[in-house]
């Protein structure tokens, strides 16, 4: 096993198995049966940059790496794709998370309110 | 992937992971919730909720199963961990036996 990266829509976060040689378009045939979506209703962003990843193109190229966090977005039923979509556990080590929290914050749109505090 | 060859791991919050069997199999409490014969519930629906367990520490745990299968393949990286989430993280990694 060379990587894995973290897909991450709303609550849910998948665990991909990958190389950084695979293309985009390969990640999403491993997504098509856990989303249950086909590759063309996914589309995959660095949450970061907001950048839409290019199926033709490598994860080394695109300079993802190993254990990074990428957002999935599916396809509405107005044709259009959904807004990225993650919700972060509303808990006190949000703040010193280390996978670069702070990049998506304004990207939250819900959750944060209905999420009680684990203690 | 195939969806029954993942389990779903569900948090405290009810945030859910998606794993590699393989990968939570490291863990020697979800190894024996998915393979010992009887009625695990767990086992027919590949999820498993762990109601003490929080959204963090349970990321926190599935980055350490696939840290584990790539270092088991030789691949020798440290493993990072906030020291305000070892006392919990220690905690979770007793009762999964990890």
């Amino acid at each position: 096993m060379d990587m894995y990266i973290r897909v991450k829509r709303s609550k849910t976060t998948y665990f991909i198995r990958c190389k950084a040689s695979d293309k985009i378009i390969d990640i999403k045939q491993k997504l098509q049966e856990l989303v249950d979506q086909p590759t063309s209703n996914q589309r995959l962003i660095l949450p970061g940059t907001g950048e839409v990843l290019e199926d033709s193109k490598t994860l080394a190229d695109q300079k993802v790496e190993n254990d990074a966090v990428v957002a999935l977005t599916l396809r509405k039923d107005d044709n259009e794709f959904e807004e990225v979509n993650i919700v972060r556990p509303n808990d006190f080590y949000q703040a010193r998370d280390a996978d670069g929290a702070s990049c998506w914050h304004d990207e939250i749109h819900n959750g944060s309110g209905n999420i009680s505090p684990n203690d | 992937m195939k969806k029954e060859d993942t389990v779903k791991l569900i948090s405290a919050e009810g945030f859910e992971f998606v794993v590699d069997k393989e990968a939570a199999m490291v863990s020697q409490t979800i190894h024996n919730m998915l393979t010992s014969p009887g009625s695990f519930a767990e086992r027919q629906h590949g999820e498993v909720t762990f109601p003490e367990i929080s959204t963090t520490i349970l990321e926190k745990i599935c980055q350490y199963f696939y840290w584990h299968l790539q270092f088991a393949s030789g691949k020798e990286t440290e493993f990072p961990i906030e020291p305000e989430l070892t006392l919990e993280l220690m905690m979770a990694a007793n009762y999964l036996h990890t």
